[in-house]
């Protein structure tokens, strides 16, 4: 693989957009017209530009990162063009946008690389903390019941720009336990005593997981995000895992996000309505479960080759953009289209692991790993709210929803993991 | 490191794997559930934005087609040209307040069969046709105009058989309504007003309501005593003021009070032709509960009768219930008591004398034609019913005759055409009577084949109290009649 077939398999993905947009326009009348130019304008300088400035500043990379994520971001695009045009307008820019710090952040590793994360590893702690804890301050503002936004307004002017500082802070996380655990991951996993097959960590050993666990228990209580608390919890344990190979770990996680959960569901009405949904959609389906409900309806409806795009009611679904942009995929594109999707994240994640697995540098190896689990326990979590698998969390579905932050949070974080790729080949 | 990385992937491809299963499951297994949900309005929305044939009448006035959206090619929307004239036979197909009428009873032709199921693409692959198909309807648009014209605004229904094939000529209830208004972008204010409308615009009263008979259930109670022999058309009865009826105080008295010719006797035929009450309370006591009910079903009372659509059937209550009341019996030979028929089932009743004593099974698809314009299927005619002996239908046919000429039913003549027919007054208590006419005719025309019909006004109509199945009923008759001679 080249980089020209890369740059080949980009355009590809973003002729895939520009068709959805002219067979969405199809549906309403008219064909090709200035949405087509500027959706695949977006994604040339959006995604085009972060593959021109991976061959300039991480020549090596795996060619298939940025392509795959094209494809994905491609079929979202669409989908969401169908729903909300005017909210595509402002996704287009968010391409843009994000595909512009993504090329800054080459940029800025151009001569040093990863390896310089590793020297603000605290910086970075503080950090996340600090973006975590900021929606709680007057700045931010609460939707559909959780406090995860800021909003801030553009001096000088009446607009407001909503943000989700949480999408950065995972980043950072990641940046700070692949540097932590590159140090600290042998001390950590030497465990002497044991009960039966299970190894016993020193109380010392515990300390990043009940860390974590506050942490994560803080983010469902005051932000009443269950989505972000599970993913926060979920990757620090699956890195803990990573570093240590230490099955104890997952063991002390799964207990206590099994009791954080019981503890949680007995406490909170959000989390009482959402596992409710869940497990009874249609018991409440004017209530908590029509959104559940819809999303099977969609998947139904969808059947094989689903309804076609744009002639389908993906429209039905509430928050059908965000969080259910899958149920509105697998509806007019069908059972094809719902496995395409899994497919391009299964590829995506195949790819990152194996950048991870050739890594010859502890930190870097860690760093990669800790981006693919950031990026694979977000989708999985939030296709199976979706899929009806897991009670709905409410994140959104990496490259495919809409939304600004997400967006340039992975696309960030598919920069890095293209960097780790180049570093670890030369 | 590496293997516990290893794990990790595994777990989270395994996962995305087991992710392609249940989707599978949820999309194809038990996704046609979920599709076909009566909470999912995908369905519906989907159904009426589909295509669907057109319904024309038998001289090729289109009544309701579907025409794509000019914004969105793949959204039909359904008119009805003809507005509120056909509102209850073809009925409409909204998203909002479902089907009704031919729409609803011939969906399965009407409706295209392309959807996103496995199904139709399969059919469409092996070369099966998921085209909407077209329908033309038996209905005559001249008499169809000529039947709602002369019916007006009063509430009421004229149904219109060709008795020799079942197939019905015209149908028309009212109040009506324009099914258009139910499609536009004020669908949910206009149906809800239908909904609401104490007139109950929505009702189809031809199919779908039930009238006590009145006097033109005498035609049935007629037939049960020449087919039983216990009377016959020449067979005297005491001309009495008052019938008394047996275990009671209650009496049978005729529409004006008084005897029915002489105040000695009166012949079966003579009490026809002026209708008299007293005489058939009598046959139907000397019929009996059994005869009357074991006649009565033999015009199709008690049995669901088929139709292209749903439609209500005439009732009368089983021989059983009669056993200690032997005056709902008399009461129930003059069609009142709880004895009930829809216009249909009275249309039908005209429709056995006129035709030897058999009714054909009515029908409203005439034919089915694809998108070319080809026929696909055409309705052959086929027996429902025989009510009477051919001779006996003679007879009847006779005194219905007279009926028209010299007894209560003169306001449906038609000159130069031999018209037949029986009226009827139904009492209905603390409100004014419903008129019937039910008839055929012309008899004996070799260029005009004979129609029969039924016409009923509810609670008398413009004439209010004072209205009779004479004075009310039969003009309408006699317009129809008129529409159809002069052709």
């Amino acid at each position: 693989m080249s980089r020209t077939a890369e740059t080949a398999l980009i355009l590809v993905a973003t002729g895939l957009a520009g068709l959805g947009t002219v067979l969405v326009n199809l549906t309403q009348g008219s064909g090709f017209d200035a949405q087509v130019v500027v959706t695949i304008a977006a994604f040339l300088v959006g995604f085009g530009g972060l593959g021109l400035a991976t061959r300039r500043f991480a020549p090596a990379a795996n060619p298939f990162l940025i392509p795959l994520v094209t494809f994905l971001a491609a079929i979202g695009f669409t989908e969401l063009y169908r729903l909300d045009p005017s909210r595509a307008a402002v996704q287009r820019w968010s391409i843009v946008v994000a595909g512009g710090v993504a090329a800054a952040v080459l940029f800025a590793l151009r001569t040093d690389g990863v390896a310089v994360l590793r020297r603000y590893r605290y910086v970075f702690a503080i950090t996340a903390l600090g973006l975590w804890m900021l929606p709680l301050t007057p700045l931010g503002v609460e939707i559909n019941g959780s406090r995860l936004w800021l909003r801030l307004t553009v001096p000088g002017t009446s607009t407001t720009a909503s943000f989700q500082p949480g999408e950065i802070a995972k980043l950072l996380l990641v940046a700070f336990l692949a540097s932590y655990l590159a140090e600290r991951h042998e001390s950590l996993s030497q465990m002497r005593r044991s009960i039966g097959p299970l190894l016993l960590p020193r109380p010392s050993q515990l300390g990043p997981v009940m860390l974590a666990f506050i942490l994560s228990f803080g983010v469902l209580i005051y932000q009443r995000d269950l989505g972000a608390s599970l993913l926060l919890f979920g990757v620090v344990i699956a890195m803990l895992y990573a570093a240590t190979s230490q099955r104890t770990y997952l063991v002390f996680g799964g207990a206590l996000v099994l009791g954080g959960g019981i503890v949680a569901f007995q406490m909170f009405d959000h989390v009482q309505r959402r596992v409710s949904a869940w497990l009874y959609p249609f018991d409440d389906f004017t209530g908590a479960g029509y959104q559940v409900a819809q999303g099977l309806f969609a998947f139904g409806s969808g059947s094989l080759t689903g309804s076609g795009i744009g002639v389908g009611r993906p429209d039905l679904i509430p928050a059908a953009a965000t969080d259910y942009i899958y149920a509105a995929v697998a509806e007019e594109m069908g059972l094809a289209g719902s496995v395409v999707v899994l497919a391009g994240f299964a590829l995506l994640f195949a790819v990152g692991f194996g950048i991870s697995v050739r890594s010859r540098d502890v930190f870097r190896k860690l760093m990669a790993a800790g981006l693919v689990l950031v990026l694979g326990i977000q989708t999985i979590l939030i296709l199976a709210g979706v899929m009806r698998l897991f009670p709905v969390t409410g994140i959104t579905l990496p490259f495919m929803s809409y939304g600004g932050s997400s967006l340039i949070a992975n696309m960030v974080l598919v920069a890095l993991l293209a960097r780790i790729s180049h570093e670890e080949r030369t | 490191m590496n293997r516990s990385i290893r794990h990790l992937a595994i777990v989270i491809l395994a996962v995305l794997g087991l992710m392609t299963g249940w989707m599978t499951w949820l999309q194809v297994v038990v996704g046609p559930d979920f599709r076909d949900d009566p909470r999912n309005v995908r369905v519906a929305a989907a159904r009426v934005a589909k295509e669907r044939g057109p319904i024309i009448t038998a001289d090729g006035v289109v009544v309701a087609r579907s025409t794509a959206n000019p914004d969105d090619r793949r959204v039909f929307r359904r008119t009805y040209p003809e507005g509120d004239l056909y509102a209850h036979v073809v009925g409409y197909s909204t998203f909002l307040f479902g089907d009704r009428g031919l729409e609803a009873g011939a969906a399965e032709i009407l409706s295209s069969g392309q959807d996103s199921t496995i199904s139709s693409v399969f059919t469409a692959l092996t070369g099966g046709d998921l085209a909407p198909k077209g329908i033309r309807l038996t209905i005559d648009h001249d008499l169809q105009t000529a039947a709602a014209e002369a019916l007006g605004d009063q509430p009421g229904a004229v149904v219109v058989i060709d008795p020799a094939t079942g197939a019905v000529l015209a149908m028309v209830s009212s109040p009506t309504f324009d099914p258009n208004q139910l499609l536009g972008s004020q669908a949910g204010t206009a149906g809800t007003g239908l909904e609401v409308d104490p007139t109950e615009p929505l009702l189809n009263r031809a199919t779908a309501a039930a009238y006590p008979p009145g006097s033109t259930f005498k035609v049935i109670t007629t037939a049960a005593a020449l087919e039983t022999g216990v009377a016959g058309t020449a067979t005297p009865y005491d001309d009495v003021v008052e019938l008394e009826l047996p275990g009671s105080t209650a009496v049978i008295r005729n529409f004006d009070r008084r005897v029915c010719t002489d105040g000695t006797t009166v012949t079966v035929q003579e009490a026809f032709i002026r209708s008299c009450n007293t005489t058939f309370g009598a046959i139907g006591l000397d019929l009996g509960a059994a005869g009357l009910v074991t006649g009565a079903e033999g015009f199709g009372f008690n049995l669901e009768v088929p139709f292209d659509f749903d439609v209500a059937s005439s009732t009368i209550p089983s021989a059983a219930s009669f056993l200690n009341d032997l005056p709902g019996v008399a009461q129930s030979a003059i069609g009142q008591r709880d004895v009930q028929a829809t216009p249909l089932g009275m249309a039908l009743t005209a429709a056995a004398v006129a035709n030897d004593g058999v009714i054909m099974i009515p029908y409203l698809v005439d034919a089915v034609f694809d998108v070319d314009g080809d026929v696909t299927d055409i309705t052959s005619p086929a027996t429902w019913q025989r009510a009477m002996s051919p001779a006996s239908a003679g007879q009847l046919a006779e005194l219905m005759e007279q009926v028209v000429t010299s007894g209560t039913g003169r306001r449906a003549a038609v000159p130069g055409a031999r018209i037949a027919g029986k009226t009827g007054t139904a009492e209905v208590p603390d409100a004014s009577p419903h008129a019937w006419f039910i008839g055929f005719g012309p008899v004996g025309d070799d260029d005009t084949p004979p129609i029969a019909l039924a016409v009923v006004v509810e609670n008398g109509g413009d004439f209010g109290e004072g209205a009779t199945g004479g004075a009310t009923a039969a003009p309408i008759a006699q317009a129809v009649f008129a529409a159809w001679v002069s052709g």
